[in-house]
């Protein structure tokens, strides 16, 4: 599949985009401690039953809990404990914030990588018959579809789903993913990963840009050269107008597929992350919805390191750039 | 411009445009739907605003709940408080319209402005914007709404406010691009050499001339985003409360009666986002295909 010695100017890249990466999350966290820490209210305001606290009242009050008073200080120290995975106590639960998200972590990410699988196993192979024969109506007829499906609220088709498998094929009401065992759970499992992985907008992109990558490649002189002359350009094709395309793909897509596990899991009722965070914006839980998006952006950046990591395996001369 | 002609052959994006005429027929039939459905915004937001509605939103037919489409008085039906949905599914439009417009000004001015910089000044300036552009990259907007959610409490505009901030850098990296083709080309050079300000370079031959198209499309495609954005935190109940209508809250709200058979009420807005999201991501499309030639069909 791909040539061993293409992966030495990888693992060179791969040192230099783990040290971009750092940088970008040092900017990450530190962007979104600043717009909480700009939010409005006083956390020691709650202990004191609403009162607002004088100026000397406060500066006691943190400096008795050991807080920093500057921002910097406050950043750092948060900053300090994350680096050794303590990302603090929820405000709601009382809960380490490291447990919650360990509690709901997995099954967000088998939601999340179980859709992405649908969505690949489903759109590329459209993009690809669509690539194949441009112009062709049944392709086109294709590539509709998944635009329709994607321009529709990801909500509304989780609840066409759950009302068609509920009332319709007689099964029971879905649950939240955990307690008793039911005949067909796994099936009420798969549902959401579905949903998510055709609904959400990303599956139509997926079709559009593998059809036109694909497509692209398929056109270039070279390739028809290739192909007069009986040389196998599957190959440079495979590489060139699939592989890179959706690695690419997944990587700038990777914010919608989260994103979209945030609705999906309010459908369908399912205890993940997404559900952490809604009930953390609903709460104003600081800790827990830090955590929460400092996680999505690393998941991000790996998405893109991912997609670096292909470009130069697929295109060893990259490395250079 | 009386000592610049603009040779044409050589410089301008827009010699070889195809035209209207000569767009092919998918491009026409894309560009030609995804106006009307601007125009039917448009016209259906002003009814709103002025209040010129088919009937009283709050009003309740206690005889005609969940009615279905083209019932006598409902055209488009009635809810489960036998509200019409015609008169709501218009006056939701005010959810998102104006915020959808004040978020697509910020992607555009924002991020035409960052684009120059990063392609016209080049060095630290396009690291700096590359750095910015990775960095809201990273944050799932979704996931980013519900931080600013939670810190601030904001109401649709200040989250249209942080939808054109991050969406800026998309826009900042096509005009970049955009700027660096143009740089290969020798435009600017040759600009610069007839003795043209930097100001009115920039201003009237890379932005107007040559990112109009460009800034159009985001424009269409920021419009999509919007709705989306609306509808969704309206869904999970950060955006417009009942009983203001939004499509979100008008599909969250039907979806109970979804689950129960009646499929209507829910159906309704979501086709409302259906037929809107498709109408403007389609408009995208088209221009795309006919101003920037992107694919050949």
């Amino acid at each position: 599949m791909l040539n061993l010695n293409a992966w030495k100017p990888v693992t060179a890249v791969l040192l230099r985009e783990l040290a971009v990466t750092l940088a970008l999350l040092f900017g990450v966290s530190l962007v979104i401690f600043l717009i909480l820490y700009a939010a409005p209210g006083d956390p020691f305001a709650a202990l004191l039953g609403g009162r607002m606290l004088s100026d000397s009242e406060r500066a006691a009050a943190y400096e008795a809990l050991g807080i920093s008073q500057s921002w910097y200080g406050q950043y750092l120290s948060w900053l300090g404990k994350l680096l050794v995975g303590d990302f603090g106590v929820s405000m709601r639960s009382g809960q380490p914030v490291t447990q919650e998200i360990m509690a709901s972590g997995g099954r967000t990410l088998f939601l999340t990588l179980g859709s992405l699988v649908v969505t690949l196993a489903v759109a590329v192979p459209i993009g690809v018959y669509a690539a194949l024969q441009p112009g062709g109506r049944r392709a086109w007829a294709l590539t509709m579809v998944a635009y329709l499906i994607s321009a529709l609220p990801t909500f509304w088709i989780g609840y066409l789903v759950i009302y068609l498998f509920t009332s319709q094929f007689g099964m029971l009401p879905i649950l939240s993913g955990v307690g008793e065992p039911q005949p067909y759970e796994w099936l009420y499992v798969l549902l959401p990963v579905l949903v998510l992985g055709l609904g959400n907008g990303a599956f139509a992109e997926v079709v559009r840009y593998v059809r036109e990558e694909t497509g692209r490649v398929l056109g270039e002189e070279y390739v028809r050269t290739a192909r007069a002359k009986g040389a196998a350009a599957w190959r440079h094709v495979y590489k060139e107008g699939l592989l890179l395309p959706v690695a690419e793909i997944i990587a700038s897509k990777m914010p919608f597929v989260l994103g979209g596990a945030i609705i999906v899991e309010q459908v369908f009722n399912w205890p993940g992350m997404g559900r952490l965070a809604w009930q953390a914006a609903q709460d104003r839980d600081f800790p827990v919805i830090l955590a929460i998006t400092l996680i999505a952006a690393v998941v991000v950046r790996l998405g893109s390191l991912l997609h670096r990591m292909v470009y130069v395996a697929v295109n060893p001369r990259a490395s250079h750039e | 411009m009386s000592h610049y002609h603009q040779p044409h052959d050589t410089v301008s994006e827009y010699s070889d445009i195809r035209s209207w005429r000569s767009a092919p027929l998918i491009d026409r039939v894309y560009v030609g739907y995804g106006l009307a459905v601007v125009v039917l915004v448009v016209l259906s937001y002003l009814l709103g605003m002025f209040g010129w509605l088919p009937s009283d939103p709050d009003d309740m037919d206690l005889a005609n709940m969940l009615a279905g489409p083209l019932t006598e008085g409902h055209l488009f039906g009635t809810d489960y408080m036998g509200r019409d949905l015609q008169t709501r599914l218009i006056l939701g439009i005010q959810a998102y319209f104006l915020p959808g417009l004040l978020s697509i000004v910020i992607a555009l001015v924002l991020g035409a402005a960052l684009g120059v910089l990063a392609g016209y000044r080049g060095g630290r300036s396009e690291t700096a914007v590359t750095y910015v552009t990775n960095l809201v990259d990273a944050l799932p907007r979704l996931v980013l709404m519900l931080l600013v959610i939670a810190a601030f409490k904001p109401g649709i505009y200040t989250i249209m406010v942080v939808l054109g901030l991050t969406s800026a850098p998309t826009v900042a990296m096509l005009v970049q691009g955009k700027i660096l083709m143009l740089r290969q080309r020798n435009f600017i050079e040759s600009a610069v050499a007839l003795g043209i300000s930097p100001a009115r370079i920039i201003l009237k031959h890379i932005l107007w001339y040559n990112c109009r198209a460009l800034l159009l499309i985001q424009a269409t495609l920021g419009m999509a985003e919007a709705v989306l954005l609306e509808t969704s935190l309206s869904y999970l109940g950060f955006g417009v409360q009942e009983p203001t209508p939004s499509w979100g809250n008008m599909v969250q709200a039907g979806a109970n009666y979804l689950l129960q058979g009646n499929f209507w009420v829910s159906t309704a807005p979501a086709l409302a986002i259906l037929f809107t999201v498709l109408g403007f991501h389609l408009l995208g499309d088209g221009l795309n295909n006919m101003f920037e030639g992107k694919r050949q069909r």
